[in-house]
């Protein structure tokens, strides 16, 4: 059978399944499982050689149909007395099946009375101040100097209104501060912890400090020494 | 005078429309009264020489053209808007008519595709609105249809919606499908 349809045209794998039933002339309450979980297939195979996605629906669907097939093989050695509580394992999709082909149907009522309402027309309601005492009625007798004081009033109270500008400043620490500090630290000690270099527990400070160090290394004026591992390090001036 | 003063009525009110309440309290008189006065007014407007209708719309009365003056409708508006709703739309709707107040994943098993943006839509139209929410794990959104949605498709009340049962043909309908939800899909018999 050829497929030459796209999955944008099937609003879900319930509709795609409806589909290929009806184009295999079989009966509804009597799925022949083995082919249309085939064409199925089929179809998905189909959609991803075009590179197109197939919606995870559509695979939860595949599944569904898989398990159903896996389950009609397996042959039934139960006794024979159960024979008439064994349940179809089609009996679900069957009745899920039904269920959205009566909405599907339904649609195409709804699609009609749709049209039929399009064609009468009702207006607008009417404006309510037509028919209002007219006490509503604004006096007038204002001058074009008191609509610019009103205005400069507004204007001036939005002015008032709006925030007042402040500036919240975060004492900076730069690494070329940290950098001087160490030089003096080491200028007395000449030796000095890693760990005595932090003497303050704050994220700005320890970047900056760090900063410092590394870049003091690189340039050759501290050496960075560590006898065995996990041992203290140390810093040193050259 | 009752009669002409609820024609002018109608006409204010457009497509808002009236209820019976509001006609009784409006006029002052009683709900068989009201009954009557319409029916009258109905029938006045049934001649062939009127060009207005009272319709039974969303739960409301309404003042609308006839549809059998159509043509003439469409020779005036030249871009009539043939705008309607995609079936996915449709669907949604029709599911959500049939068993509501009804939760998104109710909608989304019945269909078998996830429906979150087509019930985004259908609130923002003015189809369908939240309705409280369900009692199930995680107290999803209820949803319902709206009286815009009746009247879109020409319908008076949910009781005018075609027949579901006459449809679905021997499909038994589940009872409790919220509890069917959150069960495994097993069945006794």
């Amino acid at each position: 059978m050829e497929l030459d349809f796209k999955i944008q045209d099937f609003e879900g794998p319930l509709d795609l399944l409806l589909h290929l039933i009806k184009e295999s002339k079989m009966d509804i309450m009597n799925i022949e499982i083995e082919l249309i979980t085939k064409q199925y297939m089929d179809f998905l195979n189909e959609q991803e050689k075009l590179n197109l996605e197939v919606s995870s629906e559509y695979l939860v669907m595949a599944c569904e149909l898989l398990e159903i097939k896996s389950k009609m093989l397996i042959p039934n050695n139960k006794d024979k007395v159960e024979e008439e509580e064994k349940v179809d394992p089609r009996e679900d999709l069957v009745n899920r099946l039904l269920e959205y082909q009566a909405y599907k149907d339904i649609t195409k009522v709804l699609q009609e009375k749709e049209l039929i309402r399009k064609e009468i027309y009702t207006k607008l309601p009417e404006s309510i101040k037509n028919y209002s005492d007219g006490d509503n009625e604004i006096h007038c007798d204002v001058s074009l100097d008191d609509l610019i004081s009103a205005f400069q009033k507004y204007y001036q109270r939005k002015i008032d209104s709006k925030p007042i500008k402040t500036k919240v400043t975060v004492k900076e620490i730069s690494v070329s501060s940290r950098k001087h500090d160490i030089k003096s630290i080491l200028k007395n000690k000449k030796r000095v912890s890693f760990f005595e270099l932090f003497p303050v527990v704050n994220k700005e400070y320890i970047v900056a400090t760090f900063l410092a160090i590394l870049e003091m290394a690189k340039e050759q004026e501290i050496k960075i020494i560590q006898d065995k591992e996990f041992d203290d390090i140390v810093c040193e001036a050259i | 005078m009752q009669k002409a003063v609820l024609e002018g009525l109608l006409f204010v009110v457009g497509e808002d429309g009236l209820t019976l309440e509001q006609i009784e309290e409006v006029l002052e008189i009683d709900e068989g009264r009201a009954k009557e006065l319409l029916m009258d007014l109905k029938k006045d407007y049934e001649e062939e020489d009127r060009g207005l209708r009272i319709d039974f719309l969303g739960n409301r009365f309404k003042l609308t053209t006839k549809f059998e003056h159509k043509e003439y409708y469409h020779k005036l508006i030249e871009n009539p808007e043939t705008n309607t709703l995609s079936q996915a739309a449709l669907e949604t709707l029709a599911i959500i008519a049939y068993n509501e107040p009804i939760t998104r994943i109710q909608v989304d098993v019945i269909r078998g595709v996830g429906s979150a943006s087509i019930i985004r839509k259908l609130v923002a139209k003015g189809f369908i609105k939240e309705s409280g929410r369900s009692e199930a794990a995680g107290r999803p959104i209820l949803y319902e249809t709206t009286n815009e949605f009746l009247d879109y498709f020409g319908l008076s009340s949910t009781a005018d919606l075609p027949k579901l049962d006459e449809i679905l043909q021997d499909v038994s309908k589940e009872e409790d499908t919220e509890a069917d939800l959150y069960k495994s899909r097993y069945k006794e018999n």
